[in-house]
């Protein structure tokens, strides 16, 4: 730090400022990108300073240089009202920021690569997992529409609130019993509804929902998981509002056959429905004959129907559906109790269906008939590529068919027969043959992509 | 993908290259380029033990091996993982069906037995009601208590049941408590074991996907290493003999830079002593120049002298030239007023003289319309006159006739009755013609009619020959009507050459004699055609180029029909006999083309029928082609230069033909003669002697007659005496005489 020759010309306040800042000594400050000799700050600098100052009052960003406009993106606060921002920003640096400063972990490769989307899409999925009924206002809810509808692809509540009750109706609960048999007569204990909602959402294509409470420890209750009637029909109608839904996902949520029948209802004939997942529920029978109508009056490409309490007849309707069926791709019935006359009658199905590829009947306490049965499928449909028959009682006989049938086969390369009760030596022919299918459709892909690369060539 | 690039590279050296600029042949390329992939994949597929045609090739994919190698590696190893992972999860899948199956079995029995226990219960209960009515109906209170106590302990009994079946239940529900418990606990272990083995599946498969990294690295790191030493070692090759090259270079150059040296020295000194040469001869040079310039300069004043004289001599010139020169130009402005007021003078005159054209062209026309009134009146008169004449002529013909009928009858008379001789009428063509006389030009036949026929001939000329015959009979009367008595006969004569020209087809040679119209006519009509035909397509330039287009759409030969006739306008020619003259000359102008040139003209024009027609034969004879078609122009020039003159000879009484001072009288004369002799001299004679004889037999008539009067007189004298007689002989006063006088005289009865 010693003085420069020069230094003497300067003024006493000078040196003493130099004294004070050793970056004033230095003529390059290389880590500082906006440092420049000129002390005097530019004019148009100062301007975009005020900009962003006063950006909440009078926000002006579209009519500015490229270069300023990075200028300002970049020094906007995070916390800015989202009705000057939401629709005004599009830049993702900003939006970047917004969500590091809010949620800290941020995986953005699952929204698309988009910030913007992940910020209003976990934003609203606060505000909804949030909302308590008949307590929050739904203009919270609805006040954000306007500003995300544009970006919200996907919908993914993980918990919804119950109302709460009435302090006299907490003295009333401690008895559990009679609390639980009063819960349904009592006061709604309906939660939030997504009629108000869904409708609005223009961009909406994928809707997780979940109709229960995370973290509620020991203040467990089982109304804090119930799925009422009214819940049913508010978010049936709601879905049916909602036209580009493409996934749906309702998990988890005690959706019996009455709800089941009621959501599908509301559903046939959906315009760009693909996906439906009713895991980890209760759907019997009635609820399958439903989803069996379903199929053939939409677009579903993939049906996820595990955990769940289907059997014989249930699958016997499913089945029905599926030989007729030529859009499905994937259905997975794990499980369930289908038996062997529910597997037998999707085996039958499947040997007049010609679309779908992945099966899974893992857990379905089939035995011998139905692999006798899947056996002929696998000899004569060449279009299932994945099959899943674990966790069931098949047996040495029912091994050695399955066998002959893949000897026969060369379109399947995946067949999961674990725990399945097999010989040793079927399952090492087995896994043999799906081995090669699965080098021939190797190749083939490769040669497929080499004649795809070849053809963007010309 | 270097390695991919450089297989590529590999390939496209010796095959169509893909950066070529011919689409075709990138496509073929490519397409090369994807059958060898395809088929290094089956080889690579097929034959991995294979290890026999280990070629460069094979060894230049190596690393791509290893990729593949690699994958399937990783391959095998995500799919184990997983299956190593999702064990946990279908065996938890496997327990919890068997749980769900043990606990509707549970559930069952458990209802079963509820169901049994409320039956049973159901029938104590009624036991005990029943009871009831029966503690109710006695009276012993020892009884009633009795029954009472049975019916506590019954109640006891049931509700210990119950409560048995409640504790069961309880108990129940505790095992599936701990159960519930358990199974949380298990699962619990169970995903934590799933995350341990996910982490360790993760670890593992990095640290073998590093691994599979590295060895792929390494394997494409050696091939680079390779490539980049053999393209070293290449390029050290290229650079040492570049280098070998460069020194080679540099050692001529040194060489070549020594012979230069030892050339520039020698010509260093050889440059020296040219130059002390040259300059020594310069100041020679330079001396005698020297020498020169005095002299010059001493002729210069000589003439400088001379030259001031001569100023002074040119300047008085000028001086008088100045004044000549004012002089002239007052002239040349004197000479324009002129030149100018001649022009005016040239101008007037030129209007004058346009308007005395425009009077006299005005002169001209109106004079040139009167000139063609007065020769239509002219015409008029000229037909009018000819109508009279004939007029005229038919009444002193019918007049003339009568009389000559009349003077041949009287003949025929004295003949016969006085004479007692046959009589026989003279010839007298004359007397079946009547109207005036026509000149025998008009009885020609035009050229036109003439090539018709021709054509037409020479299209039947395949027919029979009697009709050519016939035809040519047929045109003999018409062209025979015309000439009158001085013709007595333009006869046709149809020949037939049997031993003539030509085998095949029929020739006819026409042969007319006449008085004036004998044309030489001797050429076969074949003959004729072809000439003409030949003659069309040859001066065809003759013919209007209008004509040509509006003829396009007839016929062939009427097509050349017309163009002949308007080749003969143009030529002139316009009778028949105009045409077959000009066969004539275009055969004889062959014949003597090759006995070159008697007096073309002399010859056909004196020559006589006979020799003609001899003349013809023995030319047709020979040759039966005709002029060559090359020396058609230069024969028809010929046939124009002789042929014009008579036409011009023809051309000056052209104008006669109008009028009637044309029509030939002299022959009018000798017609009028004729008529007049139809009694000829002899005949006069003996009608004189017939005369004198008959009037010597008159007054012997006339005597006789005298006497027949006489005669008849005295014959009538006697019959009236008779009369008389009679009566007095027949009278009564005979009949009183003793002899009646009629006896005495024996009366003749008349």
């Amino acid at each position: 730090m010693s003085k420069s020759p020069g230094a003497g010309m300067y003024p006493p306040v000078a040196k003493l400022n130099l004294a004070a800042d050793p970056r004033k000594m230095r003529r390059i400050i290389a880590e500082d990108p906006e440092w420049s000799l000129t002390v005097v700050p530019l004019l148009s600098n100062l301007c975009l300073q005020c900009i962003v100052r006063n950006f909440e009052e009078k926000p002006i960003l579209e009519e500015l240089l490229p270069r300023h406009k990075d200028y300002v993106l970049e020094r906007l606060s995070p916390s800015l009202p989202l009705q000057v921002t939401a629709n005004l920003i599009s830049d993702d640096g900003y939006w970047k920021r917004c969500c590091k400063q809010r949620w800290g972990l941020c995986d953005v490769s699952s929204y698309g690569h988009s910030w913007k989307r992940m910020f209003f899409e976990r934003h609203l999925e606060n505000i909804i997992e949030l909302f308590i009924p008949d307590a929050t206002d739904p203009k919270t809810v609805l006040g954000m529409v306007p500003l995300c509808r544009n970006y919200v692809k996907r919908l993914d509540i993980s918990q919804l609130l119950p109302p709460i009750k009435e302090p006299q109706k907490s003295e009333d609960d401690d008895n559990s019993d009679s609390a639980s048999d009063m819960g349904m007569d009592g006061p709604s204990m309906d939660h939030f509804d997504f009629g108000i909602l869904l409708d609005k959402l223009s961009h909406l294509e994928e809707f997780h929902v979940v109709y229960r409470v995370k973290g509620c420890g020991m203040n467990f209750e089982w109304n804090l998981f119930e799925f009422t009637f009214r819940d049913c029909e508010s978010l049936a109608k709601a879905l049916k509002s909602c036209k580009t839904l493409r996934v749906l996902r309702i998990h988890q949520s005690k959706v019996d056959d009455e709800k089941c029948r009621q959501l599908v209802n509301n559903l046939l004939d959906h315009p760009s429905l693909r996906e439906l997942n009713l895991s980890h529920n209760l759907i019997g029978d009635r609820g399958a004959r439903a989803i069996g109508k379903l199929l053939n009056r939409s677009k579903l490409e993939s049906l996820t129907v595990y955990d769940n309490n289907i059997r014989g007849p249930g699958a016997q309707a499913i089945a029905y559906a599926l030989a007729k069926n030529s859009s499905l791709l994937s259905l997975n019935l794990r499980l369930n109790r289908l038996g062997d006359e529910g597997g037998q009658a999707i085996a039958q199905a499947l040997l007049k269906n010609r679309t779908l590829k992945w099966l899974h009947l893992g857990g379905n306490e089939m035995t011998e008939p139905t692999a006798t049965v899947l056996s002929q499928v696998l000899v004569q449909n060449n279009t299932l590529r994945s099959i899943n028959l674990s966790c069931n009682r098949l047996g040495m006989d029912g091994g050695k068919v399955l066998e002959e049938g893949m000897c026969h086969n060369s379109s399947v390369v995946e067949c999961d027969i674990r725990l399945t009760e097999v010989g040793q030596e079927s399952d090492y022919c087995i896994s043999q043959v799906v081995r090669n299918n699965q080098n021939q459709a190797h190749t083939k892909h490769n040669t497929e992509e080499n004649l795809a690369q070849t053809s963007e060539h010309y | 993908m270097s390695q991919d690039g450089n297989l590529r590279e590999d390939t496209e050296e010796a095959v169509p290259s893909v950066d070529s600029e011919n689409p075709e042949e990138r496509i073929a390329a490519r397409r090369l380029r994807i059958a060898a992939r395809s088929e290094a994949k089956k080889r690579q597929e097929l034959g991995d033990d294979s290890h026999e045609k280990k070629d460069i090739k094979e060894e230049a994919r190596k690393s791509q091996h290893q990729v593949e190698q690699s994958e399937k590696r990783m391959i095998k190893l995500q799919s184990d993982g997983t299956e190593l992972v999702t064990n946990i999860q279908v065996a938890a899948d496997s327990r919890e069906s068997q749980r769900r199956t043990e606990v509707e079995e549970a559930h069952r029995l458990r209802v079963e037995k509820l169901e049994n226990e409320a039956k049973s219960s159901l029938e104590k209960f009624e036991e005990i009601t029943r009871k009831w009515t029966v503690a109710k109906m006695k009276e012993i209170p020892q009884d009633l208590r009795d029954s009472l106590s049975s019916q506590q302990q019954l109640c006891a009994l049931l509700i210990e049941d119950k409560n048995k079946l409640i504790h069961e239940l309880q108990k129940e529900m505790k095992l599936s408590d701990d159960r519930y418990v358990k199974d949380l606990k298990k699962q619990g272990e169970d995903v934590d074991l799933m995350i341990e083995r996910m982490e360790d599946q993760v670890k593992f498969l990095m640290g073998s996907y590093r691994d599979e990294l590295d060895q792929i690295e390494n394997s494409f790191e050696h091939e680079r290493k390779i490539l980049l030493t053999g393209n070293r070692k290449k390029w050290e090759q290229y650079m040492k003999e570049r280098q070998d090259k460069e020194l080679e270079n540099v050692m001529q150059r040194m060489k070549r830079v020594e012979e230069y040296e030892v050339l520039l020295q020698q010509l260093r000194t050889e440059d020296a002593e040219e130059y002390n040469m040259i300059k020594i001869k310069l100041d020679t040079d330079v001396q005698i120049l020297e020498q020169q310039l005095q002299q010059m300069k001493a002729t210069y004043q000589l003439n400088q002298e001379k030259l001031e004289y001569n100023f002074q001599v040119l300047k008085k010139r000028d001086e008088e030239n100045t004044i000549t020169k004012s002089q002239q130009k007052r002239k040349i402005t004197r000479l324009q007023d002129v030149v100018n007021n001649l022009k005016i003078k040239c101008a007037n005159q030129e209007k004058q003289s346009r308007e005395e054209n425009q009077n006299l062209t005005d002169d001209y026309t109106r004079i040139m319309q009167q000139y063609k009134h007065m020769q239509k009146k002219m015409r008029h008169f000229a037909a009018i006159d000819a109508k009279k004449f004939e007029e005229v002529w038919l009444m002193n013909e019918e007049e003339v006739k009568a009389l000559v009928e009349k003077a041949l009858d009287t003949d025929r008379l004295v003949h016969e009755q006085q004479l007692g001789l046959a009589w026989q009428r003279p010839p007298l063509a004359f007397m079946e013609r009547c109207g005036p006389l026509q000149p025998q030009r008009q009885a020609q036949k035009t050229a036109h009619q003439a090539i018709s026929e021709l054509l037409r001939l020479g299209q039947t000329s395949g027919c029979s020959l009697g009709k050519g015959k016939y035809r040519e009979a047929g045109a003999g009367p018409e062209a025979g009507v015309g000439p009158g008595a001085e013709s007595p006969a333009l006869a046709v004569e149809v020949y037939e050459s049997g031993a003539g020209l030509e085998s095949g087809s029929s020739e006819v040679e026409r042969e007319s004699e006449g008085s004036g119209g004998e044309h030489s006519g001797t050429v076969s009509v074949k003959m004729v055609k072809k000439l003409l035909e030949l003659l069309c397509d040859e001066a065809g330039f003759l013919i209007e180029s209008k004509l040509l287009k509006l003829l396009s759409p007839l016929e062939k030969d009427e097509q050349s029909l017309m163009k002949l006739d308007s080749i003969f306008t143009a030529m002139g020619i316009e009778s028949e006999e105009d045409v077959y003259k000009l066969a004539d000359f275009f055969m004889k102008y062959r014949h003597t083309q090759g006995e070159q040139t008697q007096d073309v003209s002399a010859k056909w024009g004196v020559a006589s029928p006979q020799a003609e027609r001899g003349e013809f034969t023995s030319s047709c004879s020979p040759t039966s082609d005709l002029i060559h078609p090359n020396d058609v122009l230069v024969a028809l020039r010929a046939f124009t230069a002789h042929h014009c003159r008579p036409r011009e000879l023809a051309a000056s009484h052209q104008p006669s033909m109008l009028g009637l001072g044309g029509r030939e009288d002299t022959e009018d004369a000798a017609y009028w003669e004729a008529m007049g002799d139809v009694i000829p001299e002899a005949k006069l004679k003996i009608w004189g002697a017939l005369e004198t004889a008959l009037d010597k037999y008159h007054i012997v008539l006339t005597e006789r007659s005298k006497f027949i009067t006489d005669t008849q007189s005295l014959k009538q004298q006697n019959t009236e005496l008779r009369m008389l007689l009679h009566q007095y002989v027949n009278s009564r006063v005979n009949a009183e005489l003793e002899i009646p006088p009629n006896l005495v005289m024996q009366l003749a009865p008349e």
